[in-house]
């Protein structure tokens, strides 16, 4: 054989090692920030580069029973697209055996923008949150010991995490990460609200007048572009049946009873019931709360609702109107966050 | 194929020779632990202990996490070897890299460091599935203890201690540290196997600084005051009891 031959081998042979070794890298991906956001959370992908096939294997994670007990539930049972991504015209969820959840399934869009999760903010990172779902008792009731061996069991897991990590180890610290890429890429910023801030699109009269409303009574906490400013706030609810006084279990700090995360008000019109514990039924029912529901004796209440929302009737239906701008069916019907075919 | 064979060959020499001269040098330093109780070995369900509190216990699982280890001038330890768990059921030793050189002074962590507390899905011995981590609180037990006592009011008699917690004030991880002689430092040489022995005396868990009552405090699960109470008797629990170097 000739030189030139000899050369052509082992640079093919090069090339099969490399690929053995699972030096081939997979496709990044980017996380659109809509025009006038704020910069998303810094950490969140930072030791979890977005890529094509870890964002693909994440969605069809998500979407897979098999990471719970009885094989029925998965992440998407309780975080439905066409709600929000949260448990359409539920309170609480439903978990394997039959049982419920405490909690009303929170609505996931524009996670990257989120530092802490959970209505009580107890998880610290996106790629460590859904340990808690997937061990839950009351949840999907499974070990990460069985949902690895399910998924190695499973012939089409290996090869989609060779895609996205390089070779076909499957640990839990993958199967978490590739969660985070698909949970973390959830953005939802097409609504009508958005379009006419990109100048798309105009309000009607009764949704500009709502957006007045909000802007002054509304917006401290639900602050625009993500309508929470993620903090967490006693809004006055009682406590309930639960005893669950909310991030007070967290910091072990009394001053932080009956507190909760501010949650985002996109697509709202999609995702009642409403609160953390699901006990609001209805938008108007939520603002009969605030205009004269809230249990003004409890000494965490938050002092930006001392005095209630003074609001009229008529304010009310205006109020809602422009919340039901909030609603991006774009990101509620689009076929690339939903049950892959793969 | 002669050329195949050729290149290939060549193309292993290669990998071969970059493998070889990573970790060559660096000496070994192998961690054993000696678990007591009562000044008789910890054997887990079967064997009743006392505390020097004078109540009776066994012991179903004890487990902790050793990190962040320091050795004046050897910042070069991988990642993976910076955290450790001993396990009574599955392992009570563990070696890691470290640079050539006599040392009198060494520390590490009982517990693992809040910036790790904080850096999303780890694998290795932070692994959440080594059941040492929380979810619905985010955190990583660094010390657990489990068993039963007649003393204990809790359900089934249980003793339930998860020590944890990272957050400003709720802080458990303690450093360890140790002086050694002169004339006898910790010495680790390149090839070798240096083997330090370190004896955890739970005695001490219960009363050192502290006095921690089966009868009072027999459940801890939460980043709580009776957590820190507990963690600071840490410090006691550890005393170096042998050093040999291995002629390997």
């Amino acid at each position: 054989m000739k030189i030139n031959a000899r050369i052509a081998y082992t640079g093919a042979l090069f090339l099969v090692v490399l690929c053995g070794a699972g030096l081939m890298k997979p496709t990044p991906r980017t996380l659109k920030v809509p025009e006038g956001w704020p910069a998303p959370n810094k950490n969140l992908f930072s030791k979890n580069p977005l890529t094509e096939e870890g964002f693909q294997l994440g969605r069809k994670l998500f979407h897979d029973g098999n990471l719970s007990k009885d094989g029925y539930v998965s992440c998407a049972s309780c975080h439905q697209q066409f709600a929000g991504f949260s448990t359409f015209d539920h309170d609480v969820s439903h978990g394997v055996n039959n049982t419920f959840t405490t909690r009303n399934a929170p609505t996931l869009a524009n996670m990257a923008w989120h530092s802490a999760f959970h209505w009580d903010g107890g998880v610290n990172h996106i790629e460590v949150q859904a340990v808690s779902p997937i061990t839950a008792h009351n949840e999907m009731g499974e070990t990460l010991e069985n949902v690895i061996a399910k998924l190695n069991a499973d012939s089409s897991y290996p090869p989609l995490f060779k895609a996205a990590f390089g070779n076909e180890t499957i640990n839990s610290q993958r199967l978490l990460k590739a969660l985070a890429q698909y949970t973390g890429s959830l953005v939802s910023a097409n609504s009508k609200y958005d379009k006419v801030k990109r100048g798309e699109a105009i309000f009607s009269n009764v949704e500009q007048k709502g957006y007045e409303i909000f802007k002054a009574h509304c917006a401290t906490c639900h602050k625009e572009p993500l309508f929470t400013d993620l903090t967490y706030r006693n809004n006055g609810l009682p406590l309930n049946r639960f005893n669950d006084v909310g991030r007070m279990a967290i910091t072990g700090k009394k001053e932080d009873s009956l507190k909760f995360k501010v949650p985002t008000l996109r697509n709202i019109q999609v995702s009642y019931p409403y609160m953390h514990d699901g006990s609001i039924f209805s938008i108007p029912q939520v603002i009969d709360h605030y205009s004269g529901g809230i249990q003004k004796d409890q000494y965490t209440l938050d002092p930006v609702l001392k005095n209630g929302i003074a609001i009229t009737q008529r304010q009310k239906y205006e109020l809602m109107y422009f919340l039901f701008t909030l609603t991006d069916s774009t990101f509620l019907k689009d076929p690339a966050y939903g049950m892959p075919t793969y | 194929m002669k050329p195949c064979i050729a290149s290939f060959g060549i193309l292993l020499l290669v990998v071969l020779s970059v493998l070889n001269t990573t970790g060559q040098t660096h000496g070994t330093l192998k961690f054993t632990l000696i678990h007591t109780a009562n000044g008789k070995p910890v054997e887990l369900n079967t064997t009743t202990y006392n505390t020097p509190n004078g109540e009776e216990y066994t012991i179903k699982k004890l487990r902790y996490y050793f990190s962040n280890f320091k050795f004046p001038g050897n910042p070069t330890l991988e990642d993976a070897d910076n955290y450790q768990l001993i396990d009574q059921a599955r392992s009570t030793s563990f070696s890691i890299p470290v640079l050539p050189g006599k040392y009198t002074h060494i520390e590490w962590l009982l517990g693992i460091d809040s910036l790790r507390h904080c850096s999303g899905a780890q694998e290795g011995a932070l692994d959440p599935m080594n059941d040492m981590f929380w979810t619905w609180n985010t955190g990583y037990v660094v010390f657990k203890l489990d068993g039963t006592s007649t003393s204990s009011t809790a359900d089934r008699n249980r003793i339930e201690h998860h020590i944890g917690g990272f957050r400003f004030g709720q802080n458990v991880s303690t450093p360890l540290s140790f002086e050694l002689p002169n004339d006898r430092p910790l010495e680790i040489t390149a090839g070798k196997t240096t083997e330090i022995t370190l004896h955890l005396n739970l005695d001490r868990y219960w009363k050192s600084k502290e006095t921690i009552l089966i009868a009072r405090e027999s459940v801890c699960t939460v980043p709580d005051a009776l957590a820190r109470k507990i963690a600071s008797n840490f410090p006691y629990l550890f005393e170096i009891e042998d050093i040999k170097v291995h002629e390997n």
